[in-house]
């Protein structure tokens, strides 16, 4: 579904990107993993289109995503913000904005379909019943909902995150991804997110890609990609690689400097 | 037959002259309305501004707004005939006036006093009273020959007119405020400067031996305090700083002209 | 959601109402009083009596222009607001009147409008703000973005550059000169030639018409730029577009009424707290509260202290000014009574 052909970007004088080739299959969460600095956010930042390329391309469903109109990669491709949206607007009024897109040529009201799709999209992030109350005055992890709903009401086929889970407790975190796991069995949506915690990408991903430097240095699934060695030779720091109990999924634990030393 | 017709004629030109001399004045300037009490039409003025008053008179009548700014409304519910406007009031309403039927003359700054005489001369001809013009202006001519004569030989002091403060503007050449000074016998220090703004500096610099200060408002005394710090300037030095009430100066007939010329030559030339 | 739809029309409805009401003030009222009697009775059978052309020539020119220049004004205001996502940035801020007013000041001062008639006035006022749109455009486009915050600190620039041009302008003309510059720069609703507030009328018009081809767009645009491109959204298109729009009708406003200020910065916020931020209705919403509030201001102006008049910009500041503070300072005591 999202084919990416030698990738290189940066930025005005900056290339932070080389040689990516990623392809994400349809109805596959893919995570996007690395130390700070690696060019997680610059992947994304290229495949939302906000970045151009300046060697390699694109590709969605064939098609190249800068041969593409803004709308039509709109109704495909929907980003889940981290912004904090205007403070005033109801939960509804802001999940409303994702059907933009589909507004056909002079429409500027939303249609009867437009108002239902909000709803159910609400209904699947469970914030419907806060669909009037400003988004200012709702919670963080509530917003955090909301901002998925508003990227569901694009009826995408692939939604892309960046790092969701950050300011969030693990109660929530667990709570989001599990809603985009859910997102992905039930509606066949493709994922395409960016995280930063390397226990939540094996346990929730289907694959992962590790980015080093502005290169890929390993992708496939969570078991190839997450073991020491590997994680030492990117993240240059020692870890020990075991195996979650209940999942089977690889989990990467710490040790303290004071631990390795009282093991020597 | 024909002392009819000739009675007709005299009746119909009887007529037509009525329509030519306006009977609803309005002015829109002190000078405008000084004038038209001077030449005896003030029955005929049936509106000025705020500011014209001068002669007293003149407040009695209705206000039609400032020398700038007039109120449409009122000078249209007026009817006047004819509407007398200087430079200073806001083209666009003039216009306006003018879409609207009524008769509009503008009378631009007078740049001397030939323009000043040239000006009452014209609006002698528009109201009708172009031989009591032509009197006036010939009898304001003849004596302000009369004082330049006078003063032909006098040593002529060097004078600054003043009539702005802060910025300090003078009187230039091409003001017929210039005129004043020249007829009265003395030198413009600022005649030949191309902008009326003027630097204290370049006061200080020509160092006039008189000054008058002719500005509106408060900040005459102001003025005068500051140029009397001024010890090497030779009107501070000899106390020859004087203050004009504005009215002399700035709304010029072609007799008040004459009467401030006087005044100024007694200024310049005290032993006169 | 159809609560909202209702919500909509009703405002769309009072504000006409506001409009209208103010507008048949604004007829009623003048140095030449007359009842509502007599007005009604002239309107219908008075044509060709003083009073008719009092109403019709007199009145109710100024009252359309203050309805065209009080809309452009408050609908640009609405635009900008939208797209610098800034709520103090209003018609003049792009320095867009700075330019207009150069342009008039040489018009003034190398005696254009005596040669060329006095519609060169507006003409050349428009041509200088043309010429400063195009030269704070041109700063603030790189490789093809149009960089907003850029724009707005160009336009400041030039509104200080302007400010002290017109200043030096002034300093060195003559007298009369200096007359005509400063009644243009005060602003004022009067204007003689009928054909020039039909332009006008229609420029607004269509500014707002066309601002609305973009309610959807400034929406978006309200969550950022980035997200508004997430939302399918031409984003550099509509910017180049509601600027060009922006500008020209600023253009338009100032060559025709001079600089009338807060209408374009107040009307937005009060309009705003009544009817929400979506664009859709904001829009058309802050056209016509704009145009009543100018017409009340203009209506105050020439009759508060008559025969003498006051510029229109001293009312509209005053006005808008207290009822701003008064307004803010509401806002805050009820959020210290929480």
């Amino acid at each position: 579904m999202l084919r990416i052909n030698g990738l290189g970007c940066g930025y005005y004088d900056r290339q932070v990107l080389w040689d990516i080739n990623l392809e994400v299959p349809p109805k596959e969460i893919m995570g996007i993993i690395g130390p700070n600095g690696s060019g997680k956010t610059t992947l994304l930042r290229a495949v939302s289109r906000l970045l151009k390329p300046k060697q390699g391309s694109i590709h969605l469903d064939g098609k190249d995503i800068w041969q593409m109109k803004y709308r039509e990669l709109a109704k495909r491709v929907a980003v889940v913000s981290q912004g904090l949206p205007e403070e005033t607007l109801t939960v509804e009024e802001f999940v409303l904005l994702g059907r933009i897109p589909h507004f056909e040529g002079l429409q500027f009201l939303e249609t009867n379909h437009d108002f239902e799709v909000a709803e159910g999209c609400m209904a699947l992030t469970d914030v419907l019943r806060l669909k009037d109350r400003p988004i200012g005055q709702i919670s963080g992890g509530e917003r955090q909902l909301a901002l998925i709903a508003r990227a569901l009401t694009q009826e995408p086929a692939l939604l892309l995150l960046d790092e969701p889970t950050t300011y969030l407790d693990i109660a929530h975190q667990v709570g989001m991804l599990d809603l985009i796991k859910r997102l992905n069995r039930k509606l066949g949506l493709t994922v395409l997110m960016v995280l930063h915690d390397l226990n939540l990408a094996s346990e929730y991903c289907d694959k992962v890609a590790l980015l080093s430097n502005g290169k890929i240095y390993k992708q496939g699934r969570p078991e190839e990609v997450l073991n020491y060695k590997v994680i030492e030779d990117v993240y240059k720091t020692v870890v020990v690689v075991q195996k979650n109990p209940v999942s089977k999924k690889p989990y990467i634990l710490l040790v303290s400097e004071e631990e390795k030393r009282k093991k020597k | 037959m024909k002392i009819g017709i000739i009675v007709f004629l005299f009746i119909t030109h009887l007529l037509f002259a009525q329509e030519d001399v306006p009977q609803r004045i309005i002015s829109l300037g002190p000078s405008i309305t000084k004038a038209l009490y001077l030449l005896g039409v003030q029955d005929k003025l049936i509106a000025n501004t705020i500011y014209c008053i001068y002669p007293p008179e003149a407040k009695k009548k209705e206000r039609v707004g400032t020398a700038q700014k007039l109120n449409l409304e009122k000078v249209y519910s007026l009817k006047p005939d004819l509407v007398l406007a200087t430079s200073l009031v806001d083209q666009r309403s003039t216009e306006k006036l003018k879409n609207l039927g009524i008769r509009v003359v503008t009378f631009s700054t007078p740049r001397d006093f030939n323009d000043i005489c040239k000006q009452f001369l014209e609006l002698g001809r528009l109201v009708g009273k172009e031989n009591e013009a032509k009197e006036i202006v010939e009898r304001a001519e003849n004596e302000a020959a009369l004082i330049r004569e006078k003063v032909k030989n006098l040593y002529k002091p060097k004078v600054l007119i003043q009539v702005g403060a802060r910025p300090l503007v003078a009187a230039t050449g091409n003001y017929f405020v210039n005129d004043y000074i020249e007829f009265a016998g003395g030198i413009n220090i600022a005649k030949d400067a191309k902008e009326s703004i003027y630097s204290r500096e370049r006061v200080l610099k020509e160092n006039p031996d008189v000054i008058i200060i002719t500005t509106m408002g408060i900040a005459v005394g102001e003025e005068r305090k500051i140029w009397q710090k001024y010890e090497i300037l030779n009107a501070a030095k000899f106390n020859q700083i004087y203050i004009i009430d504005t009215d002399k100066i700035t709304s010029p007939t072609p007799q008040s002209f004459v009467k401030t010329i006087e005044e100024f030559a007694h200024i310049l030339h005290p032993e006169k | 959601m159809r609560k909202r739809i209702i919500y909509w029309v009703v405002w769309i409805f009072v504000l006409t109402g506001l409009l209208l009401a103010t507008a048949l003030f604004s007829l009623y009222i003048g140095s030449v009083g007359m009842s509502l009697n007599k007005i009604l009775r002239v309107i219908l059978e008075g044509k060709g009596t003083l009073e008719y052309s009092i109403l019709f020539d007199i009145r109710l020119p100024r009252i359309i222009l203050g309805f065209a220049i009080g809309g452009s004004l408050s609908l640009i205001g609405v635009i900008l607001q939208g797209m610098f996502r800034n709520p103090l940035v209003e018609p003049y801020t792009l320095g867009i009147s700075g330019g207009a007013a150069i342009g008039v000041c040489l018009n003034i001062v190398f005696r254009l409008n005596r040669a060329l008639g006095i519609l060169s006035l507006p003409v050349c006022g428009f041509l200088g703000a043309l010429c400063v749109v195009v030269l704070v455009y041109s700063l603030s486009v790189k490789k093809g973005v149009l960089k907003i915050q850029g724009l707005l600190l160009t336009g400041v620039m030039i509104s200080f550059i302007s400010s002290s041009l017109i200043m030096l302008i002034m300093a060195v003309s003559r007298t009369e000169d200096l007359h005509g510059i400063v009644f243009w720069i005060m602003g004022s609703l009067e204007e003689p030639n009928n054909a020039l507030i039909l332009i006008s009328l229609c420029a607004s018009i269509a500014g707002l018409i066309l601002s609305y081809l973009f309610c959807i767009d400034l929406n978006a645009l309200a969550l950022g730029e980035e997200e508004a491109m997430h939302l399918g959204i031409n984003v550099e298109r509509s910017k180049r577009l509601l600027f060009i729009i922006a500008s020209v009708l600023t253009g338009f406003s100032v060559s025709v009424a001079g600089i009338i200020g807060f209408v374009g910065l107040v009307v937005p916020h009060f309009v705003r707290v009544v009817v929400g931020r979506d664009h859709r209705i904001l829009l058309v919403s802050s056209f016509l509260g704009g145009a009543a509030f100018l017409i009340l201001c203009d209506t105050l102006a020439r009759t508060i202290i008559a025969p003498v008049e006051l510029p229109v910009g001293v009312i509209t500041g005053l006005m808008g000014g207290s009822a701003f503070v008064y307004v803010l300072t509401r806002k805050q005591m009820l959020l210290k009574a929480k």
